[in-house]
């Protein structure tokens, strides 16, 4: 009896990795002929979720507008989107399911440039044409000439908030980011900008990310008695930072936050009332539109300023396809390269020779009654 | 589609060196060491800072061993006169302090942007070709390892390893020295780690901080478990189930055409389920140890 029960406990077992081994061939089988389709690795589940999911979002409108306008080179455009996880081995493992079994000539992604950075080489070394439309870490320059950006990186970010604190009257900050590829990154460049315009960064507290709490770093803070918070904080992980500080009395001072929709996006509102901070535009100057587009879809308002980037990336890619007449990575790379100016719904994109976007139209921005609202300037 | 089951079996061959590794101190010597992820980086970043100074991997990997060897043995002496469970925690600590040096020592390390761009393996080859080359090479060395691994369990060092893990004070009253069993075999289980950290690094040619986090410790203790705690074949079944889990579950997405804002949320269900369904049906792993019978146990 004993041994019967053994051998249906480990046939179970078998059919278990059967039943996954089946899954993997059947996979493969799905691609249609009459079909371009590209890839996108986004962070669906763990800490940023909430801004994978925006991504999605984007990436789902521009491919409902490609299609509606007649598709790419006379065929139908899908996007595969993989789950990252928010970890790296996850998103390199999603990028190799992307390219060599569904064979897809452009991939998307990701968000932190912690993964972003490892899922662009891979890419770059297998002859891919990467996108990247939420990282902004400096190192995504160093990827090599498959990869382009959509999202302005942090040299640009940095300045920007440099002057925008300066501009309001603030000259002693501390500054408060994750200790990770993204955090050291906007760190670096908004306190050389700040301290070239005369201000001074007092203390810096790059922060562990994932701790249950963040009274050390918020203690430091109360004693430097700075004019200024310059944040940046993934959302759950913001969400705690924001909440603690309220307790703490903290938020009488003056808060910037840097992509200040990402800061906010889990928090509760009392804790984060009158923040200011800056922000890649959700839309560009002619992009109203899209806004409406999204509302009429998902029936709310953006829920992060990061759809209309991967919206603009799968836009992008499906205009240099068109312009290459061919789904070959090669070609679209060159036809991107040689793309121009673009009017994205985040505003008009260039690349620079590396393959950057030139020109990010940035906003101050404040947080107030539960919504984001644009600063007057 | 070839190249990516050729990927997953070249993971499941790297994880089932560190899933070995983690038997060998774990499942024979009782050793609840939480920092496994911290010998697998150390051996990573060792093979990544050499082979980035131009030394050829032949050369790096076998260095990168060493390295993690150290870090094993410093553990083991670490914690020396600590209680197994205290012990673990500090493993648990010291796994964060090597991320934590990975993360912050830009110059040496990269920081948070890690290190990439590494001459991999097999330069000259490519695609497939690269790809079987890697996977023959994994394989070897995986065989290599579990066969140690399984050597040295049957030797006298591995009985008293397994008197270490049921009862340490008998142990001690029967003169084996318990510190110096502890730090040779988290040396030995060292070296092994370093060497599945080395070849990952190697074969992805990138890594970082964020690949040294407490879930990777906790996803090799789940390929252990899953496969049968101190059994080396379990180790190496564990791997392959949970290695091939991770990245076959988004194809069960494609076959069952869910829409993909499911996709997070359905990967994250699927793997706790199923590991939740194999140790329920079998809590001993999917192949237990096999202990020898004593005489008094027979019927």
């Amino acid at each position: 009896m004993a041994r019967m029960n053994g051998m249906t406990r480990r046939s179970a077992g078998g059919a278990l990795l059967g039943a996954v081994a089946l899954a993997m061939l059947g996979g493969g089988a799905a691609l249609a002929q009459d079909t371009v389709t590209l890839g996108a690795v986004l962070p669906l589940s763990g800490a940023s979720a909430t801004i994978g999911e925006d991504q999605r979002r984007g990436i789902e409108l521009a491919v409902e507008k490609v299609n509606a306008d007649g598709g790419v080179l006379g065929r139908k455009l899908a996007v595969a989107v993989e789950d990252s996880g928010g970890r790296a081995q996850s998103a390199i493992d999603a990028a190799r399911k992307l390219v060599s079994v569904s064979k897809t000539p452009v991939v998307i992604g990701e968000y932190s440039s912690g993964n972003t950075i490892p899922v662009g080489q891979y890419l770059q070394r297998e002859g891919i044409v990467h996108i990247n439309p939420g990282s902004s870490s400096p190192v995504i320059k160093t990827i090599g000439d498959r990869s382009f950006s959509t999202i302005g990186l942090d040299d640009v970010a940095g300045k920007f908030t440099a002057q925008a604190v300066y501009g309001m009257g603030h000259r002693k900050a501390v500054f408060l980011a994750p200790n990770n590829a993204y955090g050291q990154g906007v760190y670096s460049e908004t306190k050389a900008a700040f301290e070239a315009l005369g201000g001074q960064v007092v203390a810096n507290l790059l922060y562990t990310e994932g701790q249950s709490n963040y009274r050390r770093e918020l203690q430091r803070i109360a004693a430097a008695k700075p004019d200024v918070i310059i944040y940046s904080g993934y959302g759950q992980e913001a969400a705690t930072i924001n909440r603690e500080a309220f307790e703490l009395g903290l938020s009488k001072t003056p808060w910037f936050g840097i992509y200040l929709s990402m800061c906010t996006a889990d928090s509760r509102p009392e804790t984060v009332e009158g923040q200011m901070g800056m922000e890649v535009n959700y839309v560009g100057p002619d992009g109203a539109w899209y806004r409406d587009a999204y509302k009429k879809k998902f029936g709310k308002e953006f829920a992060t300023t990061f759809s209309g980037y991967t919206y603009d990336a799968v836009m992008m890619a499906a205009a240099a396809i068109n312009k290459a007449g061919s789904a070959e990575p090669a070609k679209i790379r060159e036809a991107l390269a040689a793309l121009g100016d673009y009017a994205g719904a985040t505003g008009p994109i260039a690349f620079d020779a590396q393959g950057q976007r030139k020109t990010q139209p940035y906003i101050v921005v404040s947080y107030k009654g539960g919504e984001l609202k644009t600063a007057a300037k | 589609m070839l190249e990516f089951c050729l990927h997953v079996l070249i993971m499941s061959a790297i994880f089932g060196i560190a899933a070995v590794s983690l038997n060998l101190q774990a499942g024979t010597g009782g050793l609840l060491n939480f920092g496994q992820i911290a010998l697998f980086g150390i051996g990573a970043y060792a093979v990544a800072i050499l082979t980035r100074a131009g030394l050829p991997w032949p050369a790096a990997l076998p260095a990168g061993m060493a390295a993690a060897a150290l870090g094993g043995f410093a553990i083991g002496r670490l914690g020396r006169d600590l209680a197994a469970e205290y012990w673990a925690l500090a493993t648990l600590a010291v796994a964060e302090l090597v991320r934590l040096v990975a993360l912050n020592e830009d110059w040496l390390t990269g920081g948070p942007q890690g290190i990439g761009g590494i001459v991999g393996l097999f330069p000259g080859l490519d695609g497939v070709a690269r790809a079987l080359a890697t996977l023959a090479l994994a394989a070897l060395l995986l065989l290599g390892t579990a066969l140690m691994a399984r050597r040295l369990g049957q030797t006298q060092f591995g009985r008293v390893l397994r008197l270490m893990r049921e009862n340490p004070d008998l142990a001690t009253a029967l003169g084996h020295d318990i510190v110096a069993c502890k730090v040779k075999v988290l040396a030995i289980g060292g070296a092994m780690a370093g060497l599945a950290g080395g070849l990952y690094t190697l074969y992805l040619a990138f890594i970082g901080p964020d690949q040294l986090l407490p879930f990777e410790t906790f996803l090799i203790w789940t390929m252990v478990v899953l496969g049968g705690l101190g059994n080396v074949a379990g180790a190496v079944v564990g791997a392959m189930l949970v290695t091939t889990l991770y990245a076959g579950i988004p194809f069960l997405k494609d076959a069952v055409a869910l829409p993909s804002d499911l996709t997070g949320s359905l990967r994250v269900f699927a793997i706790g389920s199923i590991v939740l369904a194999v140790l329920m049906l079998k809590p001993q792993g999917l192949v237990p140890e096999r202990l020898r019978r004593l005489h008094a146990q027979r019927p």
